[in-house]
């Protein structure tokens, strides 16, 4: 199998997660506009979900330890070990396992997607926003310290569905493009979505409730559905990047890495713009690789460390964004209901009449 | 015994600097409809200026708690005037306000970094983690000996009480700010100007965050995402107390910090010490349930808004 340099595989990994969690975002901010301050919560759940399953099912099928003992550290490396070299000859049972747990990811991340429509039905703006962002640190600080779930804060091992094309470059090059294969498929179906006579009602419920619910929309069930359809992707994301990493801790799922930076993307781009948003995070992740090339070159002129230019860099793309381009690179642009050739047939022929 | 002594005056002492802070929270929510997320990086620069000025300067702590107040309240006011006034005058969404003192909290961070950098280089200060825990001045109480920082922590929280109270109900200022923040348009047309009420604002909210940051080095390790780590009990504690009320905020995040300390040891005597590890979760679940069964919060007691 071909194997393409590390550099190029780093800004594929990182544009596929950070658009397929951005996209996820923007379906709930973007055309709802639900202050979702608590995106690490779904990522967290999807991430919990591919390091505790797969790994216990393969371990009580292998005849292993899968209950608690599974998730203790001493043991953990040992069965991961053994059901890695199972998988690695057994490209079937791999690939099966990796879509199998996608998929229950994105069923129980929109579980959670449809929990969190309690709070979302009741509160509103900065109270719902935080609100949110309680529920991941809710989630991160129990999965961080109940061991029996993903070993807490010894962490554990994630079973490896990406090993059997072989070890290193080949399995980062392929982990890479399944990801970015993923995230156009997450893109594509946003895209859709935002055409879809169902994105046009979010965008309605956005722009005027009242008058969306005075034409007989439901709010309560758009709001809750928005909230199922954000909670899978984005618990899809976090599965993909578990089984990328190949191990699972709690603590390195933070509410900065996972919620505010996907904002910050988001709002570079342009919210409720799809093509924005993959503008927003292919820009970013082209200068964060280029920060992390040039670390050397970059503390030679100025006497900062890289890590902390980041933050700086990042804080101030927000300031800047907020206060001279709030509609971002990419403003929204109106989504037509029927192609414009129709559109305009239909008016000629009104013309006509007239 | 001594043991559950040292441990009430560490709870009593944390809980009044969650109560300041959380002050500053709802201060500048009142006024700006602006939920700042910069609070933690604010009080992240209080524990770090007092850490400089200290180990640089010498003396107390103490000392130094003012510079650190005066300090951050720069900061607020320099967030005020290159951010937020902006975007209060566009008339921006409260969402997007919230965001904007993000941006403003990662820069604050990333610079509160370098700082500590810059302190560990060319100073040759342990800036990564500190604990001064143990500078701090010990009172002879009779047959025992407690921690300053117990008596000093509620003693600023009541001044800071005090000064709030006779600011906004007997100076001439204080009275046009609460105006101002009831009814912009009204308060303008009497002549009051708004613009000043929001720097003000900013202003003591930057100060007590600072406050509350320069006493949390007596009671906490240092670090520059301590601040990070602490302020969703900040958050908690001004929205158990109801996010309209700068009292409600003083007392909720009392509350808060309380639960946080004693409510975990009380639980513990019952179902036995692994609950220590959920502590973070303590002002996280007050205040998601808060928010979902009353979030006008503990300002019910007093049945108005302030």
């Amino acid at each position: 199998m071909i194997e393409l340099p590390p550099t190029v595989l780093q800004i594929i990994l990182n544009f596929s997660i950070g658009l397929i969690v951005t996209v996820s975002l923007n379906i709930e901010v973007g055309f709802l506009n639900l202050p979702q301050f608590g995106r690490l919560l779904a990522v967290l759940t999807g991430a919990i979900v591919a390091a505790a399953v797969p790994g216990r099912i393969l371990a009580a099928y292998m005849g292993l330890p899968w209950g608690a003992d599974y998730a203790y550290h001493l043991y953990n490396f040992g069965i991961v070990a053994q059901i890695n070299n199972m998988l690695c000859e057994n490209p079937g049972l791999s690939l099966g396992t990796l879509v199998f747990t996608l998929i229950l990811a994105a069923l129980i991340g929109g579980a959670v997607g449809y929990l969190c429509a309690y709070p979302a039905l009741r509160l509103k703006e900065a109270y719902l926003g935080i609100t949110l962002l309680a529920f991941g640190e809710l989630l991160m600080t129990i999965a961080w310290n109940y061991d029996p779930l993903v070993g807490g804060t010894m962490g554990v091992w994630v079973v490896d569905p990406f090993r059997f094309v072989g070890a290193g470059g080949t399995r980062f090059t392929f982990a890479a493009l399944f990801m970015f294969m993923v995230a156009i498929v997450v893109y594509v179906y946003a895209e859709l979505l935002a055409r879809s006579p169902f994105g046009r009602v979010l965008k309605a419920v956005r722009d005027a409730e009242v008058a969306a619910s005075v034409y007989g929309k439901d709010i309560e069930k758009i709001r809750t559905q928005t909230l199922i359809i954000g909670g899978s992707i984005a618990a899809v994301a976090g599965a993909l990047w578990a089984f990328f990493t190949g191990s699972m801790k709690a603590a390195t799922y933070t509410r900065l890495t996972w919620t505010f930076w996907p904002w910050a993307f988001m709002m570079l781009g342009g919210v409720g713009n799809n093509l924005g948003i993959l503008v927003g995070v292919f820009l970013y992740t082209i200068s964060r690789t280029a920060i992390i090339l040039y670390k050397g070159s970059i503390s030679a002129i100025i006497p900062i460390d890289p890590e902390w230019l980041e933050y700086i860099m990042i804080g101030l793309v927000i300031v800047a964004v907020v206060l001279f381009r709030p509609q971002g690179i990419i403003p929204e642009k109106p989504t037509l209901a029927l192609p414009k050739q129709r559109l305009k047939a239909v008016l000629e022929e009104l013309d006509k009449e007239k | 015994m001594n043991n559950l002594l040292d441990l009430l005056i560490k709870a009593i002492a944390y809980s009044s600097c969650i109560g300041i802070g959380a002050a500053s929270i709802t201060l500048i929510y009142n006024a700006t409809k602006t939920f700042n997320f910069a609070h933690a990086s604010l009080v992240g620069w209080g524990m770090y200026i007092v850490f400089a000025l200290t180990c640089l300067i010498g003396y107390t702590p103490y000392h130094h708690l003012l510079s650190a107040a005066l300090f951050c309240g720069l900061l607020g006011g320099i967030i005020y005037l290159s951010v937020n006034r902006r975007l209060l005058k566009a008339k921006a969404k409260e969402v997007t306000l919230m965001m904007s003192t993000l941006g403003v909290d990662l820069i604050l961070f990333g610079f509160l970094n370098v700082f500590s950098d810059y302190l560990l280089r060319v100073h040759r200060l342990p800036a990564k983690y500190f604990i001064f825990e143990t500078r701090d001045i010990a009172v002879s109480l009779g047959p025992t000996s407690i921690r300053l920082v117990g008596l000093v922590a509620p003693l600023v929280l009541v001044l800071v009480v005090v000064i709030l109270h006779l600011f906004l109900t007997k100076t001439k200022l204080g009275i046009s700010m609460r105006a101002a923040i009831e009814n912009p348009e009204l308060a303008s047309l009497s002549g009051i100007n708004p613009e000043l009420t929001y720097a003000i604002a900013w202003l003591i909210g930057g100060a007590l965050a600072g406050l509350s940051g320069g006493l949390l080095t007596l009671v906490v390790t240092g670090y520059t995402a301590a601040g990070m780590t602490m302020v969703v009990s900040f958050f908690a504690g001004s929205i158990v107390g109801g996010l309209y009320s700068i009292y409600g905020a003083l007392l909720g995040g009392f509350l808060v910090g309380v639960g946080e300390y004693l409510g975990v040891s009380v639980i513990a005597t019952g179902v036995g010490g692994w609950i220590y590890a959920y502590r973070p979760a303590i002002p996280l679940l007050v205040m998601a349930i808060t928010l979902l069964v009353q979030p006008r919060g503990l300002a019910i007691l007093w049945g108005g808004r302030r």
